[in-house]
């Protein structure tokens, strides 16, 4: 139980905690998609190694960081998993079926344990995992599969055509300010063949340099140009052909699952995506000020001079919004990094449940708000547990009802307008809507009479009170916690229906919004403090001196295109320490004609894109504010409702006209 | 240097308190070498288990170069058996630190590796 | 240690004054970064605070409980806390220790402090020579004033100003 004698170094280290738990997050999902590769090798006498290497690494940098966090739990179990990949990489013991059992095992513990961390839950039991790893790891004289053979060098692939060549890599600054470093160049070489040996070289006067042996089947012409980019090379041996077991194995490699090519994706933080929005954001602002000097230009320059620049200005302002929306376009994260994850959740529960068990996905391109998809996990983690466990039916069953002893999940995506559209199908029992209809009278869900269509099935089975688990409601063919999906569903604004029919099996489609509520605001300072303001409420923004300010009665006003506008002064309304004054300050012009109003803040700072959040807690309800947003620095940033704040202001113009 | 991003952050939040001290990371064994042979360090601090290249390998290299000979490296790691620290300081290490680590302890060693310097002009 | 017929509490700290509240309704123990001032909120709510992707209220117990604001240190921690559906912050002078407290060991508040202001008590319980409040969370954030319903620019008062 922590308490107040823990080492404060963990106190120290909390505040890495979201660092943590992104990265282990990626470790995670890195380890799954590996383990699945693994199973390829399960009684084979050698595993291909740079998979094991990846693995074990995967796991020393789990080990590394959790105890640093001083989850022991985690750090624990990922050591264990260390000590058993060394032992299958030494080659001492083959991979059993039990031993990758234990392996996926673990690495579900994990997640559990890392999910505890991040919910402040009690964390699982890790004991008995431990216990299966360590007798894994000692048990040398194994008594599953292929007895252990010495292992020869592994030949490693090489293909029809491929050459070796030495390619040397010199740094140097220049090259970095152009882009171009030793990860860059790797970058290339990976993508031209296999990097067969990376070296650090020490040239003549102390020069470091960087040598790769790479064998590639690319036609020279390929790399030709990269000598420019301070990538030299030559053919180590040329023309070495491959021999017909160097092909064998190269046949084991695509066989071995996931795709383990380079990837071409950028992992960036969604932080650093808002500084890019940032930067978008002054852009935009000074794009706004040179429209005025153009504007002003106007009166002294002749048309043909000055229509040019407004052309280009307006050109800047739609390439502008076009930036804006490719930035946001790089918040789409592809609905098939989920897809892959459900693809082992599957896996497991089949074995678990003794089922067979086939997954087709389709649509996993589809692309979705990252934010949108981690809120999606869980729900739908859910339906297809639901969909394996009590949806499919046991293979006996399955052929007594003259269908394949396979029973199958479908997971599908697909954009249609501004949503997209998730399906977890089965073609199992489908839903028993008697037994169902039924429990629901006798817990008076429904009413009398009422006729049950698939819509007020789907009420029914996610009411709180009837999707808690018990023996009947796992026999009626549908499984449990599906009061939970629903409310993570309807937290995103997005629906979900259902189609069932008895004997061929239950669909579930989710319909998400394509990103979330997304606003363009200004940003606004006042006495110090940032505001946002939505843009589609504001006419204009004008920079008015304080003499050019009267007083009317009790209000402030300005003249304005040939008339009085009244202002309201936010640091007044929200009583901020007014200090200003002196200054010349901003005015957001709200409303049209006779109820056009001014606010006035100290200084307008900017404009952003931003992901509109609600602040529904009632000691938050605050006449004039009607959301929150942050704009990058993890602080609270306000987002008025101008409508609201002006009110007063346009009651009283009402009064005046009156 | 380590491969883990979350670790750097932290190594990196130790010796934030360090006067003077301007971070790069590096998160693989090559580019380790290469901004060092680019913008060379006064500490450097290092993992052993890297993707491309081992932390004695990385730690080996530097030692054979004569412009990086006598910069010192904290090795920090989760490998806290006396192989491995015996290796480490053979090999050249200044300080074996294990993993988890205490931020006090790091910045300590940190603080008087990098005072020993400033009394030595030249290195 | 966990004994059966126990409880565990996060302590709070809040002038000297140690404060339990219930670990299963605490949700997350942060330092105090940055809070945004929230105007026109009622006097305890310190402003808006982001916890895990929730826009959360961030009340002061000082102010809440009659005492007077100290500048935040290493040493603050904003609670969160769930109470039904809402999360709400509060912020105590330090909040470092889970303590697990027998069901026996908690007596009901001492007829003097059961003022219709102080109800947020639920209890007072002795742990090793030291005196815990065992608060009950909902009625500290309920006891909460509402904000007024207008902000009219009229009743411009520095009430910002002293906080």
């Amino acid at each position: 139980m922590p308490d107040s004698d823990a080492p404060n170094s963990h106190q120290f280290f909390d505040q890495f905690l979201a660092d943590y738990l992104v990265e282990s997050e990626e470790h995670l999902t890195a380890l799954r998609q590996e383990l699945l590769a693994l199973e390829h090798f399960v009684g084979k006498p050698q595993i291909d190694e740079a998979l094991l290497d990846e693995l074990f690494r995967r796991c020393h940098t789990l080990k590394g960081i959790s105890g640093m966090v001083g989850l022991a739990e985690a750090e624990q179990v990922a050591h264990r998993m260390e000590s058993y990949l060394r032992v299958l990489r030494q080659g001492q013991l083959p991979l059993s079926e039990h031993g990758l059992e234990s392996l996926i095992a673990s690495v579900r513990l994990l997640e559990q344990i890392i999910e505890a961390r991040r919910s402040n839950a009690a964390l699982p039991d890790i004991t008995s995992v431990i216990a299966e790893l360590s007798r894994l790891s000692q048990n040398t004289d194994s008594d599953h599969g292929v007895a252990p053979t010495a292992k020869p060098p592994m030949q490693r692939a090489t293909g029809q055509g491929v050459r070796l060549w030495r390619f040397e890599f010199m740094p140097s600054r220049e090259l970095v300010e152009r882009g171009i470093n030793v990860n860059t160049a790797r970058a290339r070489l990976q993508e031209i063949g296999e990097i067969r040996r990376s070296v650090p070289l020490v040239k003549a006067q102390g020069q470091i340099a960087f040598g790769f042996v790479v064998a590639s089947s690319a036609d020279e012409s390929v790399f030709a140009g990269w000598r420019d980019d301070g990538l030299e090379y030559a053919a180590v041996d040329a023309g070495s052909e491959v021999t017909p077991s160097d092909e064998a194995l190269l046949e084991q490699q695509p066989a071995a699952g996931l795709p383990r090519a380079t990837s071409n994706v950028v992992r960036v933080d969604l932080t650093r995506l808002d500084d890019l929005m940032s930067l978008v954001g002054d852009l935009v602002m000074s794009r706004a000020r040179l429209e005025n000097r153009i504007k002003q230009l106007r009166t002294v320059l002749d048309a043909p001079e000055w229509r040019p620049l407004q052309e280009t200005s307006s050109l800047m302002e739609r390439q502008l919004r076009d930036l804006r929306h490719a930035v946001m376009r790089v918040r789409m994260v592809q609905i098939g990094e989920i897809f892959e994850r459900m693809r082992f959740v599957i896996r497991d529960l089949a074995r678990e449940n003794r089922k067979k068990v086939a997954l087709d996905v389709s649509g996993q391109n589809t692309e979705i708000d990252k934010f949108v998809v981690e809120r999606m996990m869980d729900p739908l983690l859910h339906l297809v547990r639901n969909a394996v466990s009590h949806g499919l039916e046991s293979s006996e069953e399955r052929l007594r009802s003259g269908k394949s002893a396979e029973g199958l999940i479908r997971l599908r995506a697909r954009t249609a307008g501004e949503r997209v559209i998730i399906e977890i199908e089965d073609d199992g029992r489908g839903i028993d809507v008697e037994k169902v209809e039924q429990r629901a009278r006798e817990r008076g869900l429904i009413a009398p009479g009422t006729h049950i269509d698939d819509d007020t099935l789907l009420d029914i089975i996610t009411a709180p009170t009837f999707s808690t688990q018990d023996k009947a409601n796992r026999e009626s063919g549908r499984g449990v916690g599906l009061d939970v999906v629903k409310n993570s569903v309807e937290e995103l604004k997005a629906s979900i229906s259902l189609w069932t029919e008895r004997g061929r099996g239950t669909r579930f489609s989710i319909h998400l919004p394509l990103t979330l509520a997304i606003a363009d605001v200004l940003l606004a300072l006042v006495e110090g403090q940032t505001f946002a303001v939505p843009q589609a409420a504001v006419q204009e923004i004008i920079e008015v001196e304080p003499q050019a300010v009267s007083v009317l009665e009790n209000n402030e006003v300005i003249s304005y295109r040939g008339g009085v506008l009244p202002l309201v002064r936010l640091a007044k309304v929200f009583r901020l320490a007014a200090n200003g004054g002196g200054r010349s300050f901003h005015v957001f012009v709200i409303g049209s004609g006779p109820n056009a109003a001014g606010l006035v803040v100290d200084r307008v700072i900017g404009q952003r894109e931003v992901v509109v959040r609600a602040a529904s807690d009632p000691l938050l309800q605050v006449p004039g504010i009607s959301g929150a947003t942050e704009i990058g620095d993890g602080r609270v940033v306000l987002i008025l409702n101008v409508e609201k704040l002006l009110l007063p202001a346009a009651e009283y113009e009402q009064r005046l006209s009156g | 240097m380590d491969d883990s991003p979350t670790m750097r952050r932290m190594v990196a939040a130790c010796l934030r308190e360090l006067a003077s001290v301007s971070f790069e990371e590096a998160g693989s064994g090559l580019e380790a070498i290469e901004r060092l042979a680019l913008d060379p360090a006064n500490l450097i601090i290092l993992d052993l288990n890297m993707p491309d290249m081992h932390g004695l390998e990385v730690l080996g290299f530097l030692r054979k170069h004569q412009a990086l000979r006598s910069t010192p490296v904290i090795i920090l790691t989760t490998r806290g058996d006396e192989t491995s620290r015996a290796a480490a300081m053979s090999a050249g290490a200044s300080v074996y630190l294990t993993k988890p680590f205490e931020p006090q302890e790091l910045f300590e060693q940190a603080r008087k590796l990098l005072s020993t310097l400033e009394g030595s002009p030249g290195a | 240690m966990r004994t059966p017929g126990s409880e565990t509490f996060v302590i709070m700290e809040i002038a000297g004054t140690a404060y339990g509240v219930h670990s299963h309704s605490v949700q997350q123990l942060e330092m105090v970064e940055s809070i945004t001032l929230v105007p026109n909120a009622a006097p305890s709510v310190e402003g808006v605070v982001f916890s895990r992707g929730n826009v959360v209220p961030a009340i002061s117990l000082r102010a809440r409980f009659g005492f007077e604001k100290i500048p935040y240190d290493l040493r603050t921690r904003l609670v969160v806390i769930s109470s039904g559906t809402r999360l709400v912050g509060l912020i105590a002078d330090s909040a470092r220790e889970y303590i697990s407290i027998p069901a026996e060991a908690i007596q009901p508040p001492p007829e003097a402090i059961t003022g219709a202001s102080v109800n947020y008590v639920q209890g007072v319980a002795t742990v090793g020579g030291r005196v815990v409040i065992i608060l009950n969370v909902d009625e500290v954030i309920h006891g909460i004033a509402e904000p007024p319903p207008d902000g009219s620019p009229d009743s411009v008062s520095d009430v910002q100003a002293s906080m």
